[in-house]
């Protein structure tokens, strides 16, 4: 299984040994207890089966969560024809398959194949960025998630990400930039409201960090996130009174919750300090 | 079939958390040494509710989130009620003030909150290609209130003399303020004058044979309509309907006694364009139809873009190709199966042609006939004497080393940036064109550009590359000989475009896709001095699935255009001319364009 994996799609695509390809094929199949086909669709892997059938077979493997065995029914299929007319699906189902089997490692190229040989959708970038995030490639995968955000400004996960990359890596002014792009009115979620809050604030702009967090908690009012950084920029802002009444109403919605709890009594014990 | 799309892995409440950590951090060193300052009254609200508030509610009133009208609104007098829109973390009800700057009484009304909905959906609008519209999550948030017809009177007429305020407080548990926000809003004295005539699309691209995506199959055409709105109506008229073949834009003349639209000829050809006089029953028959190239001496492509009557009616000015270029060596054209930004349309080759009704002649016009620039989007001064256009440096449509772009301001999309320059028309023998300063030079393609009607602005678009339909596009105002150019404070979020004056000058219409992927149409008031105010939406002009495309005003009676009557037979006439474009997908139904066509690519400068 892992043999077949280590092969360069790029290689494939021009490595034309079929009946070694079948030899693999039918060697993983006949060996490996695991990756048993269904009865239905012995009759079609036989002898020399088509790439046609091993794709089919591969669907089924994913269908049983064996991704592992559908990552090594894929990798034959191309090798078995790698010019066959889907086959930059199939390179993305292959790294599909090698992610949910958790080899991340080697679903990178897989996916940078897809893409070469021409599956263009955002998908492709979604999951190039996750399997950069979970490699901490961050650079690769702040590139992979504006490349989702360049064909659906609004898909929020990957602005969600985004800007939580470019926010650890400090860069404020990236993360404006994401958020404030021309959308849809009103598409922020609670984290890109928070993030994009935590930006202006943290450059300087404490009005701006006041608006964008008192607009995000006034769409998801039980948002405890936006309603602590509210209370922080507020009081940046010497309006204590006003944080003190945003976490009173966070703790409406939330009542007990401790981190709330304890924030507003740092602030009203702050308050009378100061007065 | 293969597991479904995996959601992202993202973990939010650990990285809000951390977030959350890292940001007490960042203020906790300012938090600690921070002077508290007592906060003033700043939201004293009316005196009761202020009063209320201080000794039952909480120490300060949370502002509230007022989405619509934005503060500082102008209402056009006479338009329907709006719906006012606002978010609110606190309150569970609310109550509506609204004080005058005179000696009116003020108006109260209460809400227990009616959530904002989606309008009616027009189920032959339903495709696999596009979605049905949905909240914003910021749209799902918000609560409404609309004035009753009676109301909305009232506050209109006392609120042209001085803005009036409108504070909405939001209670909890019974009659106790927690929030409140005001704004102000004013009613002009600058009545709209004149409806708007727009054309409403259905947004169903299609993939037809060969996978080429068309914006509209065939089989939809008919789904167009061109309506005309009285905003002091509750609903639009449609005027037009049922048409066998595309039609695209249009314009009037200044006093509104002519109207021109470019029609899509035998085999989507665009090569006809309608002249005829407005009426409450018009007729678009055979006698009414200019076939741009049946002089045959002015180039091979037919395709009028952009064409414009002139204010007096006697003349058009539109872009053509030139003498010798095709159509696909002119346009770049992708059109993409993504139903919010479905086509991607601008010339890359081109010069201004001005055609004469009288003569019957279409003539470049010298000083805009310049096969080494793209000369496109002529609009005439107010007095017939000047046009202005855009201009940029000719390319290719196509670069075969690119590859094709996949969605709107794709990369690879073909870069072009125009700018905006003026030139005499002086009879058609044109002139020296001048760049018009503020609107050109400044790293952006500044484009669809519009006079006022006192020929002292000039409107147009900003955006980074290209021209229609491009989401970051933005409206500008600068002077017409030129000068300092100010971005309109109208401007929404997302898509701004195909504006219009009225006729007295004093709005602008405009499209937008700030609320939803179906385009919608909103005015502005423009004071003497330029500076727009806060959009207003034109409520209900389509169905919440279809889309509100080149909206124009016309200087005509709200109800000046009863029907349009396109004789099938004359647009669909076989023999009007040897077509020399061919569409394989023939449907356009945001503008007067090819479809995706094999480029043939020449290098800038190649025509003779």
């Amino acid at each position: 299984m892992g043999k077949s994996r280590d092969v360069q799609l790029i290689n494939l695509r021009s490595f034309l040994f079929p009946a070694a390809c079948l030899l693999i094929g039918t060697r993983f199949i006949a060996a490996q207890s695991p990756c048993v086909p269904p009865d239905d669709m012995k009759p079609q892997l036989q002898g020399k089966p088509t790439a046609e059938a091993l794709n089919n077979l591969g669907v089924w493997f994913a269908d049983q969560k064996q991704y592992a065995c559908a990552a090594d029914v894929f990798a034959s299929s191309m090798q078995l024809e790698p010019n066959q007319k889907d086959v930059a699906h199939i390179a993305f189902e292959f790294g599909v398959a090698l992610d949910l089997s958790g080899d991340l490692k080697e679903a990178i190229p897989a996916f940078q194949e897809a893409e070469q040989l021409g599956y263009l959708d955002i998908k492709i970038h979604v999951l190039l960025a996750q399997a950069f995030d979970a490699t901490h490639d961050s650079k690769g995968a702040e590139a992979e998630w504006r490349a989702a955000i360049d064909i659906d400004p609004e898909y929020s996960p990957a602005l969600d990400a985004l800007s939580n990359d470019l926010l650890a890596d400090k860069d404020f002014d990236g993360v404006i930039a994401a958020l404030e792009r021309p959308r849809l009115a009103g598409q922020r979620t609670p984290l890109q409201s928070a993030n994009l809050g935590v930006a202006y604030a943290s450059n300087g702009e404490l009005d701006q960090a006041d608006a964008v967090l008192r607009d995000g908690l006034n769409t998801t009012p039980d948002s405890l996130m936006l309603a602590n950084l509210l209370a922080n920029v507020l009081v940046g802002l010497h309006r204590g009174d006003e944080a003190v009444t945003v976490l009173q109403l966070a703790l409406i919605q939330h009542p007990g919750d401790a981190d709330t709890t304890a924030h507003l009594a740092s602030i009203r014990t702050a308050k009378p300090a100061r007065n | 079939m293969f597991p479904a799309f995996r959601p992202a892995k993202f973990r939010p409440s650990r990285q809000t958390r951390l977030k959350a950590l890292v940001f007490l951090g960042l203020f906790a060193a300012a938090f600690v040494t921070i002077a508290f300052v007592p906060v003033p009254a700043r939201f004293d609200g009316i005196a009761g509710v202020a009063a209320h508030a201080a000794t039952a509610g909480p120490q300060t009133l949370s502002p509230i989130s007022i989405d619509y009208p934005l503060n500082g609104s102008i209402f056009p007098p006479g338009i329907t009620p709006p719906t006012f829109l606002w978010r609110d973390a606190a309150g569970t009800s609310w109550s509506i003030d609204v004080t005058f700057a005179g000696s009116a009484a003020p108006i109260h009304a209460e809400s227990t909150g009616e959530r904002m909905k989606l309008g009616p959906i027009d189920k032959e609008c339903i495709a696999d290609s596009n979605k049905l519209p949905q909240l914003t999550a910021q749209q799902a948030a918000s609560w409404t209130w609309t004035p009753d017809a009676a109301t909305w009177a009232a506050i209109q007429a006392h609120s042209v003399s001085g803005p009036a305020t409108v504070t909405i407080t939001g209670y909890r548990d019974g009659h106790i303020a927690y929030s409140q926000s005001r704004m102000e809003m004013a009613t002009s004295k600058d009545p709209v004058g004149a409806p708007i005539f727009y054309r409403d699309v259905p947004l169903m691209p299609s993939a037809g044979v060969n996978g080429v995506v068309s914006p509209l199959s065939p089989s939809a055409i008919h789904l167009i309509h061109w309506r005309l709105r009285d905003i002091t109506r509750p609903e639009s008229h449609t005027v037009l309907r049922d048409m066998p073949s595309c039609a695209n834009c249009h314009s009037f003349s200044a006093d509104g006694k002519t109207f021109g639209m470019d029609i899509d000829g035998p085999a989507n050809d665009k090569g006809l364009y309608a002249v005829v006089p407005t009426s409450k029953h018009m007729s678009i028959a055979s006698k009414d139809m200019v076939h741009w190239n049946t002089d045959g001496t002015v180039g091979q492509s037919r395709v009028g873009f952009m064409s414009q009557v002139s204010p007096d009616g006697r003349y058009v000015v539109s872009t053509f190709a030139g003498p010798d270029l095709k159509l696909p060596d002119s346009y770049y054209v992708k059109n993409f199966l993504d139903y919010r930004f479905l086509q991607v349309f601008f010339p890359t080759r081109g010069i201004l042609e001005w055609y004469s009704r009288q003569s019957g002649l279409r003539t470049p016009l010298p000083g805009a006939d310049d096969p080494h620039y793209v000369q496109t989007d002529g609009v005439w001064s107010p007095d017939g004497k000047y046009i202005v256009f855009a201009r940029a440096v000719a390319e290719a449509p196509h670069d075969p080393e690119v590859p094709p772009a996949t969605h709107a301001l794709d990369a690879n999309e073909t870069q072009i940036k125009y700018d905006l320059y003026r030139i005499p028309f002086n009879d058609g023998k044109g002139g020296t064109p001048e760049p018009i300063e503020g609107a050109s030079g400044n790293g952006m393609s500044n484009n669809f550009p519009k006079v006022s009607p006192d020929g002292k602005w000039i409107v147009y678009v900003q955006c980074k590359n290209g021209q229609l339909m491009r989401p970051d596009s933005q409206l500008y105002i600068v002077p017409f000989k030129g000068g300092a150019a100010r971005r309109l404070l109208a401007n929404t979020s997302l898509m701004n475009s195909w504006h219009s004056f009225s006729p007295n000058g004093r709005w602008l219409v405009f499209s937008s896709k700030a609320r939803s992927p179906y385009t919608q149409m909103y005015l502005t008031h423009l004071d003497a001095d330029g500076n727009s105010s806060p959009a207003i939406l034109i409520d209900n002009a389509t169905a919440a699935n279809r889309a509100v495309n080149i909206p124009e005003f016309a200087n005509i009676a709200g109800d000046g255009i009863d029907d349009i009557d396109v004789h099938v037979a004359d647009v669909n006439k076989p023999d009007v001319a040897k077509s020399d474009v061919v569409k394989p997908d023939a449907s356009a139904p945001n503008e007067s364009r090819p479809e995706d066509q094999k480029p043939e690519v020449q290098k800038p400068g190649g025509q003779k």
